[in-house]
C-alpha cells in the first residue's frame, strides 16, 4: 500500500510516530506486566511470607494448575461457552428485531439495551440473589411448574433451589454479558443494504434462504465480535459464580482470587492466569479461523 | 432514639466486596515493591521523631466505633488530648490487608499507621515476623481494666503486643421460619433435615473451630493431626451438597431471605438482626462456641507510640469504652463497661443486662480460642481448608 508521498523520509516516518504512542502504551502496560507476570509464574516462595518469590524456573506451578484446579478450569469454559451461546440465541433476534423491524424506535431500544448497565454491575449481580431466592417468586412459579425437577435431574441445579447452582452462574454470565452481543451484532445488521435482501428476494429466494445467504453472512462479523466480548470476561469472571454460585460451581477466577488474595499464591495465581489467556488465545484463533472473518482476525 | 443500631456493622460491609476490591487493594502492595512508603499518611511522617508528636492514625474496621463527629471516640479524644486522629476504616479482611501491607513491613519501612486491629490469629504471625513495637505498657495504666480473662491470651502471651479492641462468639444462627426449630447443637447443623440449607464461614478458624468442638477436639491445642477429622467432615458435607455456600458476613442476607436454615455465625449481627427479625435465633452449640477477638497492636516503625499508649489508655477507660460497645454491640474487653452503660442512662443502659454482651461465667465456660498455630501447622491448615473452600 503506498503511503503519503513514500518518497520522503518524513513520510516513512510518519506512521511510526504516530502509533507511537500506542505502542509504547502496550510495552509499558501490557508487555511489561505480561513479562513479569510469566517470570512470577515460574518463580517458587523461599518461605511462606515471602513476598518476593525467586525465579527458579519452576514449572511446578503449571502442573498445579491442570492438577488441582482442572476441574474449574473445564468449568469456566463450559459455563463461558453456554453462557455465550445463550446470550447469541437471545441476542441475535433482539439485534435483528430492533435493526429492521423497530423504525425509528431503534435508537431508545438500543438504548435501553444499555441503560441497565448505567447501574453497578456487583449490584446488578447481586440482585439476582434476591430474585432467585429460595421462597422468591421465580422459584415458586418453576417449582409449581414442574420445571426445578427436571433440571435437576440434568444437573444444572442442586437440590430444590435455582441460587447456588450452575445455571444460577450461567444465568447470570448471560445476563450481564448480553449488551456486549447485542450490540456488535446490531451494528453489523445495522450496515447491511436492505436493497441486498430485496435482490434476494426478487430472485425468488424464500424469507429464510435470503436470511441464510445474505443477513447471517454480513452480519457474521458482529456474532464473531460478540461471542469474543462475551465468552473471553466470562470465562476469567469470578463474581457471577461468587455471589450465585455454591460449593459445586467455582470458576477459575474464583481460585485466582483465593491464590491470589487469600493464601498469597502470587506464582500459583500468576501460572493460572498465563493458562487461562493461552487457552482462551487458542481458542479464539480456532474461532476465528472457522468463522473465517478476515475483517476481525 | 440516640443512634441506630448499626445492622451493617463491620463485618458485614464488605467481605463480599471485599473480594472485589480487595484487587485494588493489593495492587499498589505489589507496586510499592519498588516505591518504597507510599503508604504512609504525610501526618506520620511529618513526626517522625515521636517526641511532642500530635497526630495518631489508627487503621480499623468498618462501622467499628461510635463515629459521632461531636460526640464520638475519635472527637473527645482529641478533646481530651489535643492529639490529632485519623480514623482509617481500611481493614476488611485479615488477610487482604496482610497482603497489603506485607510488602512495606518485610521491607523494613513504616505503614503509616500508629495503631492496627487485626484478628487475634494474626497477631502470632505479625510477632514472630518482628512486624510489631512491644506496648508501652507502663504509659496504659487503664491497661489494669482488661478482663482477667483476656490478661493472658493463647495469641500473645502476657499481652506483651496487644490489647484487645472487641471480642465476640462464633455459633450458630438460625431462622426459626425454615427449621420450624431451634438449633442448638453442631449434630443438628448437619443433621439431614437441613442438606443444601446451611452456610460456614470462609474465616478458617471459626468454622473449623466449631467442628473440631464436634468431634470432641478442644481448638486450643489445635494440631492438623486433631483436625483432619473435621476436615474431613467438612469435605463431606460439601460434596454431599450439605454445606451450600462458604460465606463471610454475606450469611445474614441468606439467613434472612430463607437460603439458609443455619449457618456459623458471629454473635454481635445475629443480635442485631433478631431485634427486627424474631424467626432469627442464635446458639452457642452444645459441642462449644468459638470466641474471637480484634486486637490493637502498633506496627514496627510506628512515628507516635506515645499518643498510641495514650488512645489504648482512653479506650480502657470504661465510661469511654461503653460508648463503643453501645454503638458496635460486641463483647467489650473492658471491666466495667456494664456499669458504665448504666450511668449513660438510656437505651445504652438496657444492654447491660444483655447476655450476648456480658456472657456469664457458665456460657463464658463454653467458649473457646483457636490455639496458635505453628508456622507449618498454618500453612498446611491454611492450605486444606482453602482446598474445600475455595475450590
Amino acid at each position: 500500500m503506498a503511503g503519503p508521498n513514500p518518497g520522503s523520509r518524513r513520510g516513512r516516518f510518519a506512521p511510526y510516530a504516530l502509533i507511537s504512542p500506542g505502542l509504547l502504551w502496550l510495552l509499558l502496560f501490557f508487555l511489561v506486566p505480561l513479562a513479569s507476570l510469566a517470570r512470577m509464574s515460574l518463580s517458587t516462595k523461599q518461605s511462606r511470607f515471602d513476598f518476593d518469590p525467586s525465579f527458579t524456573w519452576d514449572w511446578g506451578n503449571y502442573a498445579d494448575v491442570f492438577q488441582k484446579y482442572g476441574v474449574q478450569l473445564g468449568r469456566s469454559f463450559l459455563f463461558a461457552a453456554a453462557a455465550t451461546v445463550l446470550c447469541l440465541l437471545i441476542g441475535y433476534p433482539m439485534a435483528y428485531w430492533v435493526a429492521f423491524r423497530a423504525g425509528r424506535w431503534r435508537n431508545v431500544l438500543i438504548g435501553m439495551v444499555v441503560v441497565p448497565f448505567f447501574t453497578s454491575f456487583l449490584l446488578r449481580t447481586v440482585s439476582w440473589t434476591v430474585v432467585l431466592a429460595d421462597d422468591g417468586l421465580v422459584l415458586r412459579v418453576l417449582r409449581s411448574a414442574g420445571v426445578v425437577g427436571v433440571l435437576r435431574s440434568i444437573g444444572l441445579t442442586d437440590g430444590d433451589r435455582l441460587l447456588d447452582t450452575p445455571l444460577a452462574v450461567i444465568g447470570g454470565l448471560t445476563y450481564n454479558f448480553l449488551p456486549f452481543m447485542v450490540l456488535p451484532i446490531y451494528v453489523s445488521l445495522e450496515k447491511i443494504d436492505t436493497r441486498l435482501v430485496d435482490a434476494a428476494n426478487d430472485l425468488y429466494a424464500t424469507g429464510s434462504a435470503a436470511f441464510r445467504r445474505v443477513v447471517l453472512p454480513l452480519s457474521l462479523p458482529g456474532v464473531f465480535a460478540g461471542s469474543l466480548l462475551t465468552f473471553i470476561p466470562a470465562s476469567g469472571d469470578f463474581v457471577n459464580a461468587f455471589f450465585l454460585g455454591g460449593t459445586r460451581s467455582r470458576m477459575i477466577g474464583n481460585v485466582v482470587q483465593d491464590r491470589f488474595l487469600v493464601q498469597l499464591d502470587y506464582p500459583g495465581a500468576a501460572a493460572i492466569s498465563l493458562v487461562l489467556m493461552a487457552i482462551i488465545t487458542s481458542a479464539v484463533l480456532l474461532y476465528a479461523k472457522l468463522l473465517g472473518t478476515e475483517e476481525l482476525a | 432514639m440516640a443512634r441506630t443500631a448499626p445492622l451493617w456493622t463491620r463485618r458485614r460491609f464488605l467481605r463480599n466486596s471485599a473480594a472485589l476490591l480487595g484487587g485494588v487493594g493489593v495492587m499498589p502492595g505489589l507496586l510499592t515493591a519498588c516505591g518504597g512508603d507510599d503508604s504512609a499518611s504525610p501526618a506520620a511522617r511529618s513526626s517522625a521523631d515521636g517526641s511532642g508528636s500530635t497526630t495518631l492514625t489508627v487503621d480499623s474496621w468498618p462501622i467499628y466505633i461510635d463515629d459521632d463527629p461531636a460526640e464520638g471516640t475519635v472527637a473527645r479524644f482529641e478533646a481530651a488530648t489535643g492529639i490529632s486522629l485519623t480514623w482509617n476504616e481500611t481493614i476488611n479482611d485479615n488477610n487482604e490487608y496482610f497482603a497489603k501491607i506485607q510488602p512495606v513491613l518485610s521491607d523494613g519501612k513504616t505503614i503509616g499507621a500508629d495503631i492496627i486491629s487485626p484478628t487475634y490469629w494474626l497477631v502470632p504471625r505479625l510477632v514472630q515476623l518482628g512486624w510489631l513495637e512491644p506496648l508501652p505498657i507502663d504509659a496504659i495504666p487503664n491497661r489494669a481494666n482488661l478482663l482477667p480473662s483476656l490478661k493472658n491470651p493463647s495469641w500473645d502471651p502476657g499481652g506483651e503486643y496487644s490489647l484487645p479492641w472487641q471480642t465476640g462468639i462464633t455459633g450458630i444462627a438460625y431462622n426459626r421460619k425454615v427449621t420450624g426449630k431451634v438449633i442448638g447443637s453442631m449434630a443438628d447443623f448437619f443433621a439431614p433435615a437441613l442438606s443444601g440449607k446451611v452456610g460456614v464461614l470462609t474465616e478458617m478458624r471459626d468454622t473449623i473451630g466449631l467442628l473440631m468442638l464436634a468431634d470432641g477436639q478442644d481448638p486450643a491445642s489445635a494440631t492438623f493431626e486433631r483436625a483432619e477429622s473435621a476436615f474431613a467432615r467438612l469435605q463431606e458435607a460439601k460434596e454431599s451438597g450439605h454445606i451450600r455456600r462458604f460465606t463471610g458476613q454475606d450469611y445474614l442476607d441468606d439467613l434472612v431471605a430463607g437460603n439458609f436454615a443455619a449457618c456459623v455465625a458471629w454473635s454481635g449481627d445475629v443480635a442485631q438482626l433478631a431485634l427486627d427479625n424474631p424467626d432469627i435465633g442464635f446458639a452457642i452449640p452444645e459441642e462449644g462456641g468459638m470466641r474471637f477477638a480484634d486486637c490493637m497492636v502498633i506496627p514496627k516503625g510506628a512515628a507516635n507510640i506515645d499518643n498510641a499508649a495514650r488512645f489504648m489508655d482512653f479506650v480502657y477507660n470504661p465510661a469511654n469504652a461503653a460508648r463503643i460497645t453501645a454503638a458496635v454491640q460486641y463483647i467489650s474487653p473492658v471491666q466495667g463497661v456494664d456499669e458504665a452503660l448504666r450511668q449513660l442512662g438510656g437505651e445504652a443502659a438496657a444492654l447491660a443486662d444483655s447476655t450476648v454482651l456480658f456472657p456469664d461465667a457458665a456460657t463464658t465456660s463454653r467458649l473457646h480460642v483457636f490455639g496458635s498455630l505453628s508456622e507449618e501447622d498454618e500453612a498446611r491448615f491454611d492450605e486444606a481448608f482453602s482446598a474445600i473452600a475455595s475450590v
